[in-house]
């Protein structure tokens, strides 16, 4: 049987669909069979960032009402065959599913897949509690900011109330120079304050918003720094010890600097 | 005018207030709106207690009340039949229970402790979580939200933690806020308690 992971973050637009995509597509690059399942409700976006839209008939929805069986509301990617989106419905309110449907759901798809890979909602409502539902593991996504990482604070807590315990921490959007000015949280700020293992770091990369806009995720892209950051994750996740990108380099200086004493506030 | 007051004060079951016997209503509305507007932040959400002494106010004054504790976003409740309402104020002794919680985790944002006694963290207390309790409160790791011990009115309770970086410290009815300049890191524990009408912070000697 497969593992469910549900990618959240309480804040919206941290990057969590982007995520979903990029790490789905990684492990099917490496031979793993996925499923993503978009479970924004109302707010899809999954199937764009895929480039799939064009192919959606049926979607979570129907299956969870029992207008169609799984297997057909089942879109296969354009690049794998072993790659499968089961997309969110668009016209409907997230209280249309429960969260005993969706347990129910995601059970019946880790029978089939490696991995099942859940898009969360921003917010800590019905439609989170929805995604986190059946799921094995959490990947909570981040950016450098304080709202960002209190957010991320709150839905640790949220998780561990529902016994989803140890979630992975991606912190997105790292922008290497403003670490350098000392203008942006640095990775150990953040794991400081929420005290979860670190599953990778990804910087704040144009080559994000043009492979989102041709629907082909950067991780494809053997040239782009924030694809290899997720090619790392994916190794990551499939057990692998790979050292994290060297965006904050300029940090470790720094620390040096404060460990023997020259240089203030980290 | 007449030197009374309405007293507002926090305890574990919110805030109550109480009015006295010969007050003026009028006065008592403007009284509560000043002393409520000046802690805004500090009040907000808790439940509201009155105590009318033994004043019996007419249901229309009930009602103005409600409205002006409305304003500030907080709402009158009733307290339970088989609780008696919670003393405006109370005599500050140390009757606090000495029950202590132990708890073995991190605290995490949106959380919210509160305890008749001690409370122990193994772990941190991060920024927007809360400890709300009648004793002292040990963190044994970084403390970065809101504390606040002796809430029944001990002013003798205090505040540790290993690293004690609040947004805020309550001990009884005393507040403190973190500056809003960075300060720098603690570098060991440290103690908070009430010392001459003030919270003071101290580095923790054995
Ligand atoms: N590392 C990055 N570098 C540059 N842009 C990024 C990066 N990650 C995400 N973005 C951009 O940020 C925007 C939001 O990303 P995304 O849709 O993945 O966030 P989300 O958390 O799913 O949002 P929502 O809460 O609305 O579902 C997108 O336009 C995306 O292209
Ligand atoms: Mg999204």
């Amino acid at each position: 049987m497969g593992k469910s992971i549900v990618i959240t973050s309480g804040k919206g637009g941290v990057g969590k669909t982007t995520t979903t995509a990029n790490i789905g597509t990684g492990l099917a690059q490496i031979g793993r069979k996925v499923c993503l399942v978009d479970a924004d409700i109302g707010l899809r976006n999954l199937d764009v960032v895929m480039g799939l839209e064009n192919r959606i008939v049926y979607d979570l929805i129907d299956v969870v009402e029992g207008h169609c069986r799984v297997r057909s509301a089942l879109i296969k990617d354009k690049r794998f065959d072993n790659l499968f989106l089961l997309p969110a419905a668009q016209t409907r309110e997230k209280d249309a599913v429960n969260p005993e449907q969706m347990e129910k759901l995601i059970t019946e798809l880790k029978q089939e897949f490696d991995y099942v890979l859940v898009d969360c909602p921003a917010g800590i409502e019905q439609g989170f509690k929805n995604a986190i539902a059946g799921a094995d593991l959490a990947i909570i996504v981040t950016t450098p900011e304080v709202s960002a990482v209190r957010d991320a604070d709150r839905i640790i807590g949220l998780l561990e109330a529902d016994e989803l315990f140890e979630p992975q921490l991606i912190v997105n959007r790292i922008r290497p120079d403003m670490i350098r000015r000392g203008d942006m949280m640095t990775t150990d700020d953040m794991i400081d304050i929420l005290a979860i293992k670190l599953l990778g770091i990804v910087p704040d990369d144009e080559s994000i918003i043009v492979s989102t806009n041709k629907g082909e995720p950067a991780v494809l892209d053997k040239k782009s720094v924030s694809g290899q950051a997720f090619r790392n994750i994916v190794r990551r996740l499939e057990g692998a010890s790979v050292p994290f990108l060297a965006l904050e380099e300029e940090n470790m200086v720094k620390r040096l600097m404060r460990f023997i004493g020259i240089g203030g506030k980290s | 005018m007449s030197k009374e007051a309405c007293i507002i004060k926090g305890n574990k079951h919110g805030l109550s207030i109480s009015i006295p016997r010969e007050m003026d209503f009028a006065e008592v509305l403007s009284q509560l709106r000043t002393r409520l507007a000046s802690a805004q932040e500090f009040f907000a959400g808790a439940a509201v207690y009155v105590s009318a002494a033994d004043r019996d106010l007419e249901p229309e004054e009930k009602q103005q009340l409600a409205k002006t504790v409305e304003e500030f976003g907080l709402s009158i409740t009733e307290p339970e039949a088989d609780e008696a309402p919670a003393p405006a104020v109370e005599s500050g002794k140390d009757e606090f229970k000495e029950d202590t919680l132990l708890l073995r985790r991190t605290i995490r944002s949106g959380q919210k402790i509160r305890y008749d006694g001690n409370v122990v963290v193994l772990g941190d207390v991060n920024p927007g979580a809360e400890i709300i309790c009648s004793g002292d409160i040990l963190v044994l790791g970084s403390l970065r939200g809101v504390a606040h011990a002796g809430c029944t009115g001990n002013v003798n309770a205090s505040v540790f933690a290993f690293r004690l970086e609040p947004t805020q410290l309550r001990i009884a009815n005393y507040i403190s806020r973190s500056p809003d300049e960075k300060l720098p890191k603690p570098l060991g524990p440290e103690l908070a308690r009430v010392c001459d009408n003030v919270i003071q912070i101290t580095a923790y000697q054995s």
